[in-house]
Parts: C-alpha cells; structure tokens; sequence
C-alpha cells in the first residue's frame, strides 16, 4: 500500500444523488479519511453495500465495490475478507439494512468476528422508500405506514451485538466529522469485527431524530472517562435508554478475529493451473 | 445380464446400517467386484426403516434392480419392506434370539443366527451387524478375509483391540452358517485382480471441487447436500481454503458471492428449498458478472415434500429462477464419475463466462456409492481455465481514457475482463443495478441494451463455441429414441440390456447440459418414437424438448420418491412404445 494515498482517492467521480444535508454525506466522508488514515488505498479495499440510501455508498465511493442484495452486505463482506485475508474489507449498511432485512446475518457476522469494519448509517427512518417507520424508530415516530408510531420499542443495535459477543461496538454522529473519522479509524484497526452505528440524520422525512437533537443530547464517551475496555461499563452505557452516546462503547483487546482463529491465512484466489500436484489422494482415498 | 447380486442390510436409523453395508461394498470393491449401492431412510435420527442395499456383479453395474437374493434383517419392518424384491432363491439372515418373531415370506430360506449372543462372545453385542456380514459371506461363498481390510478402514483409529474383535465377530457369524446350516442357493461371488474406489455422487463434487481450484465453500446444512460440505470440510484446507457453515442459505450464496469477487473459486450448494432462499441472489451473482458454482442436490418437494427422496423436480427452477432474465449455465452430471468431471467444467464456464452455473445432481445420485477404477478421475485430465483474469500488466487494455478500469466492458464475446482486489488500477464497483462498462449504475436506454446484449452474447459465444455433446448408448439407428437427464442413465443403459433381449432396439441419449443443451430435433426426426424419462410427474425435460423440437414426445415419470430400476424402466419403455403418441 502507498503512504501518500488521499481520502479524496477513495472519491468516485460519480456525484452523490443523497438529500442536501443527509448525514450520509458526512459518513462517508469519514469512512474515506478513516480508510486513508489507517494505510489502505483503492486497489487493496474492498467496500460492500447493501440496499437503499446507504447502499449507494459502494457507487460514490472509489475501490473495489459491490453493491449487492438488500440486506445481505454482511454476508459478501465475510465471503471476500476469508478468500481475501490480505485485502481490508469494510462493509457499510442502514437501519432496514442491517437491523431489519439484515438482521439474521448482523448476529452472526458479529459472532463470527471476521476482521472488517461495519459502518450503519442510522437515520432511524426508510429514507429511499420515502418515509416509513424503521427498527430504529421510536415507538411513538408516525409515518405513512404507522399512523400512530410503531407502537414497538427500537432494536438497539449495540445491545444485540453486545449480545451477540461482539468484540468492538461503536457509534459516532456523521456531523462530528473527526470523532467520526476516529471511531470508524478504530473499528478498522480492530483485530476482528469493528462495529459502528451512526447516526446519520434524515433531513427529509425524520423531524425528530435531527442535527439539533444529537447535538444537545450527545454524550462522548471519551470525555465522560469511559473505559471501553470494561464489559461491564460497556454495558451500562449500551443497555442506558435515557441517553445518546458517542465513542467507543467496548472494545475486547484480547479478540482473535475469525481467520487467525481458524487458520485461514491464503489469498484463495491464487490456484495452480491443474488439478493440485498430490490430488490423486483424494482419489485414492475411496479405496 | 450381469451374474449379479442383490444384498441388503435393513433395519432402524441408528442401528449402524449405513456403516455395515458400506463395510459389505468395500470388501466387495477390494475382492475386484464392482458395486452399486442405495439407500432407503427417513428424515429422523432414530427409529424408521432405514436400509443400505447392494448390488454387486463382476462386470459393471449401474442400477439397482427390484430383486434381493440376501437380506439381512434386523427387524421384522425390513422384510416386511421388501418382500415384493424377495424370491425362492433368496436368504434372510436374521437373528431368532431377538424378542420378535420372524415372518419369513414363503419360498425364501431363513437363516437364523444368534447374532448378538456371538457378538458379546467375540467382544461385545455392538458387533452383531459384523456377525451377520460374516454369515453373508458363508452363504454367497465370498472370503471372510475380504473383510478385514474394510473393518481396518473403519475401525483402526479405535484401537487393535476393536478390530480384531470385529474380525473375529465377522468370523463367528461365518464358522456358524458353515456349521449349522448346509445352503445350496448357488451364490459364489467371484473376486478379480482388480481394485476400485467405492465414492457417492456428492463426495465425486467435492473431489471435482477440490480438483478444479475450489477453495472456499459456503452452506447451510440441508439433505441432501449436505455431505458435499463435510467432504470439503477438513479437505478443502489442505489447499488453503475454507468451508463456512453459514446461518442460512441466504447468507451461504453471498458469502460465496463474496469469495468469488475477491478471486477465489467459490461455490455453494443445497437441495430444492434452499435454492427457493438463495435465488434472491441469483440475479446479481449474473448481473454483476461474478463467477459462481451453486449445486442443487434435488429431492422431492415442493415445500418440504419428502426429504429424503429421490426427484428431479427443480429442472425448471435451475433454468428459470429469479426475477427478470438471468443469463446462466446449467449442467446436470448423469453418472458418478460425470459428477467430478462436470464440476470441474462447471468451474471453468463460470470463470469463462463470469456467470453462474447451477449444477444439478440428486438425491439418488448423491446417496449411491459405485465402484471405478481410479483412472477415471485421472487428475492429470483436470484443465484449468481462469477465463480474462487480468493482472497488474493486464489491467492497462481494459482501462478508459480516463484509467478506470472498464468491468463490463462491452467485447464482442459478450466477456468482460475480470481483474481481482489487490490487482493495481483494477479497482471497479459491480452491482445489482444495471450499470455502464464501469459498473456505475445507469438507467439510460442505450447502455441498458449494450449490458443486456452482452451479457446474453456471453451465453451465445459460449453455445457456440463450447462442446454441450450427449451421451450415447445402445444402437445409434434404432427406430426407438429414449431421452433423459441427471441420474437415470445407469438404469436406462441396463434397460437397453433386458430390451435388447425381447428384440426391442432402443437408442439412448443422455444429456447432461441443460442450458445451453443439445439440438436434439435430427436425432427425434430420425427416430419413430421419442420417450423422455425423468423422475418427475409432470415432464420438465420433456416439455423443453417439445419446446426446442417442436415434436410431441412420449413420456416416462416417476415421483414415487425411489429412482428408476433397470427392470422397471425396461417394461415402461415396452409398454410405451406400444401406446399411441399423444396428440
């Protein structure tokens, strides 16, 4: 990898078609500077998305991309990160995304503890569908297909990785543009799974869940002395209904991502050109 | 016909019948006799009829017949089950000590051996099913001591001590027929110089898996495909690669998806029900060019239908599944070895054409464990074709004027290059979305046209260019055309043997190429009557091949949920060729 790679070369030349003001300008923003900030460049970075605003991420952004199946970012992540230990893998998805359609798979890839990054851009709402209640919603949140609010509480997206054994969990504001930067640069630097959720505001169809909400209730957990280390800190600030985080909320220093844990080490991509020298074992084998 | 035998060990799921028969076939396999086995079981771990049936010849065999001259039966459920297969000259052993009653059906010989009382005296009552192999070979005049290398192979990594106590069970069985009974039921199984290897159908795939450069597989646990994932779980390593057991099959194909764009050969594979679930991803997998292997092991559905039975009711599905049109290529092996040696094609055309391939086999196929010698999976065969993967140098031709690097390039062959992460200026987006050469999404008319005509010129270069041949039994001019696909070419080719001997001339064709496949229409206008055999109710193959011929043909479908036998498929043809052709 280069030194003198520039946030800028991870810029497509494609002009985001988001909302002015999204939040996802200011995410993606940072995922660049974080990407560029720990050593990556384009032709060693792979960038997953799913489906919806979020998901445009992969054509507004410059590396090797797929933009694939709603909800199935996750899953492509791990598949490219296991053929591919020696390319960094970061995967970015939503809130209908990843803790909807997604969900099933967000347990499970954070279990598995595949060393990529995990970039949620919550904005608490369908954004691209214009407009309807999403698991980050709050309960009382109405939207065209929930006159009254989903009348359910939100899935808190920390807490079920926390559940899941997560070894990183995170969450930043996409307007604090170098908290931001940090906390996706620690999720990268993570050895194994490095999960942030961000809250990236939809200044379209969310009036509740704005700038000026997370600006005057945001609470970093750097200033407030918080240990991410500590599981059981982390988890009062994780299970803590009452107030909005930033930071670093646990981080297990002793994680052992998936492919060192089970050996997987090769570029799976390198095969000789006939059957392998000694296969004719496999043959025999069956006597 | 083959100087054949027919033998079975019957009984409930977990009284080790799998592992008594296969021990029966590989002793059979040492001896230089070739075999045939299948299976009859129940979803469930424990309890229900399960039996493991045999048929062994000196010549080849490639079908199972409905005859059955040895049964072994430990319970009463096992005869009960094949007594229609059981006739005057057939033996069962069975052990009169046990608390039931044996019913033995009129005409055959009942061979009562104290199986459990001589298992406990060699070592422990474990052993009974090996006192009854022993008892077997007495009664077909088969040498115990081709049982021995067998019982090594199975039970070596628990100590000397077991298997020596299972020879000497196998032994006791033997010595007690020998002295207690004096049988003249005229089998004596010939042994020859030769060696085989004794493999199923989906053990032949992941061999071919690993033979074409196959390093990372993803799936979900599913019957019965299942046993491709543990044969590659421990193997697969051994080269570097990787086996993920994904938490559902939606995950599986994206991970292997995700393998695939990262430059490995990737595959996963499942049964009908999990193909339901992994066809949401169909459409990218092709959409963005990724090269991809996805097995359908078929059984019997629909929904969960009966899971543990033979069908090939998913041939539309493998053309047809996903929304919109999705180019891809289906290849569906007919015979074991065809199993490997299609799965290497199948990665080779994936890579070439960086589309997906389905490959089709079943339930029937990958149950059944066949003798070959090992030359026919001659691993100097295996030709590796990676297709346009560019390198670092590479890269430079494929690049716009602009350096970026063009991963839908619109070529005349309708193939783009592929170049991998880490390849230097190779970096590109694919996706789901239509997109121009670049893989930035695009709805303009002209370039949505431009991506749709190359991505199907893709498939039309490779109809044109790759060989999609048949394969082609008994007389090639008979007036008699019989047309299948998958698994029943083995019974089909021994039908052609009870046929040929009531003076009916029959041509056999074969196909193992679905889509693209064949032009079958000369072969039918030279035939007089055209039957197309396929184990499902309502003809899928068959209608296809009225589709491309525009012929009516006769039609020949079972979904019992059990395979074609030879002797069956041979009195279906007759009757057939008998009847009118349908309107």
């Amino acid at each position: 990898m280069s030194s003198d790679v520039r946030f800028t070369d991870f810029k497509s030349d494609k002009q985001p078609t988001w909302c002015p003001g999204c939040g996802d300008f200011g995410t993606m923003n940072g995922m660049m500077k974080a990407l560029a900030g720990t050593g990556n460049d384009p032709d060693n970075t792979f960038v997953v998305a799913g489906i919806g605003c979020s998901g445009k991420i992969g054509t507004y952004m410059h590396s090797y991309a797929l933009h694939g199946v709603h909800g199935r970012a996750l899953p492509v992540g791990t598949g490219v990160k296991m053929a591919r230990p020696d390319i960094e893998v970061m995967v970015a998805g939503g809130d209908g995304d990843g803790y909807s359609i997604g969900a099933g798979h967000f347990v499970h890839a954070v279990r598995r503890n595949v060393d990529m990054s995990y970039v949620v851009m919550d904005n608490r709402i369908y954004g691209l569908t214009k407009g309807q209640a999403s698991p980050t919603s709050r309960s009382d949140f109405e939207t065209s297909t929930t006159p009254e609010g989903p009348q359910q509480p939100p899935v808190n997206p920390l807490a079920l990785a926390l559940a899941s054994g997560a070894t990183f969990i995170a969450q930043s504001f996409a307007s604090d543009a170098l908290r931001h930067q940090e906390i996706v640069e620690a999720a990268i630097e993570h050895d194994g799974f490095g999960f942030v959720n961000v809250f990236s505001p939809c200044v379209t169809f969310n009036d509740v869940d704005t700038y000026d909400y997370f600006r005057d209730t945001l609470v970093d957990l750097e200033e407030a002395g918080h240990d991410p280390n500590d599981y059981e800190s982390a988890k009062e600030v994780i299970l803590d209904a009452d107030k909005e985080y930033q930071g670093v909320m646990y981080q297990d220093e002793q994680s052992v991502p998936y492919h060192e844990q089970h050996g997987v080490t090769e570029d799976m991509s390198e095969i000789p050109d006939g059957a392998p020298e000694d296969a004719m074992d496999l043959v025999r084998e069956f006597y | 016909m083959a100087e054949d035998l027919n033998w079975a060990v019957g009984g409930e799921a977990g009284d080790g019948i799998d592992s008594t028969g296969k021990i029966f076939a590989q002793a059979l396999a040492r001896a230089g006799r070739h075999v045939f086995t299948s299976k009859d079981f129940a979803s469930r771990i424990r309890g229900g009829y399960t039996a493991y049936k045999i048929r062994t010849a000196v010549e080849d065999v490639q079908s199972v017949v409905d005859r059955l001259d040895i049964l072994v039966a430990l319970t009463q459920r096992t005869i009960d089950e094949n007594v229609d297969e059981l006739h005057d000259g057939s033996a069962i052993i069975y052990d009169g000590e046990r608390s039931w009653e044996a019913d033995i059906p009129d005409g055959a010989t009942a061979v009562d051996v104290p199986l459990k009382s001589l298992a406990e005296e060699a070592g422990g009552a474990i052993m009974r099913n090996i006192v009854a192999l022993g008892a077997a070979c007495e009664i077909t005049g088969f040498d115990v001591e081709y049982l021995d290398e067998a019982l090594e192979k199975r039970f070596g990594g628990k100590g000397s001590k077991i298997v020596q106590n299972n020879k000497a069970a196998a032994r006791a069985g033997q010595e007690y027929v020998q002295a207690n009974y004096d049988l003249d039921l005229g089998y004596d199984l010939e042994v020859t110089d030769e060696d085989y290897v004794l493999l199923n159908g989906n053990e032949a795939i992941g061999m071919g898996a690993l033979a074409a450069g196959c390093r990372f597989y993803a799936g979900y646990p599913i019957t019965p495909a299942t046993s491709i994932m543990e044969y590659l779980t421990g193997r697969i390593e051994e080269y570097g690669g990787h086996v993920v057991q994904a938490e559902d099959e939606l995950s599986a194909i994206n991970m292997a998806l995700g393998a695939a764009r990262g430059g490995a050969r990737s595959m996963t594979a499942t049964s009908g029900a999990g193909v339901d679930l992994m066809t949401e991803t169909f459409g990218l997998v092709a959409t963005s060019e990724t090269p991809l292997v996805i097995t359908d092991v078929q059984r019997s559905g629909p929904s969960t239908g009966m899971p543990t039975k033979q069908e090939q009711g998913d041939l539309n599905m493998a053309l047809y599944a996903g929304h919109g049109e999705v180019p891809r290529f289906v290849v569906a092996p007919t015979t074991i070895t065809e199993c490997f040696w299609k799965t290497i094609k199948a990665f080779n055309l994936a890579e070439k054409y960086n589309t997906p391939v389905f490959l089709v086999s079943d339930l029937a196929m990958s149950v059944t464990e066949q003798t070959f010698p090992p030359e026919a999976f001659d691993m100097d065969d295996v030709e590796i074709d990676r297709g346009k993967l560019v390198d670092d140098d590479g890269v430079d031709e494929w690049l716009d004027s602009q350096g970026r690097f063009r991963a839908h390039a619109v070529t005349d062959d309708g193939v783009s290059p592929r170049a991998k992460p880490g390849t230097v200026d190779g970096a590109h987006m694919s996706t789901g979305l239509e997109h121009d050469e670049l893989g930035r999404r695009t709805e303009a008319q002209d370039e949505r046209v431009r991506q749709v005509d190359k991505r199907n010129r893709k498939v039309e270069t490779a109809k044109n260019t790759e060989e999609w041949e048949y394969r082609d039994f008994g007389d090639p001019d008979a007036d008699n055309l019989v047309i299948s696909w998958g698994s029943n070419e083995g019974a089909l080719v021994e039908a052609l043997e009870y046929l040929e001997d009531d003076g009916i001339d029959v041509r056999v064709i074969s196909v193992p190429y679905i889509f693209p496949r064949p032009d079958l229409t000369e072969e039918i206008e030279a035939a007089e009557e055209t039957i197309v055999v396929e184990c499902n109710a309502t003809g899928q193959f068959a209608d296809v091949i009225e589709h491309d011929t525009l012929t009516r043909v006769k039609r020949i479908n079972k979904y019992t949920g059990v395979r074609f036998k030879a002797d069956e498929l041979a009195e279906e043809i007759t009757d057939q060729l008998s009847e009118e052709v349908p309107a």
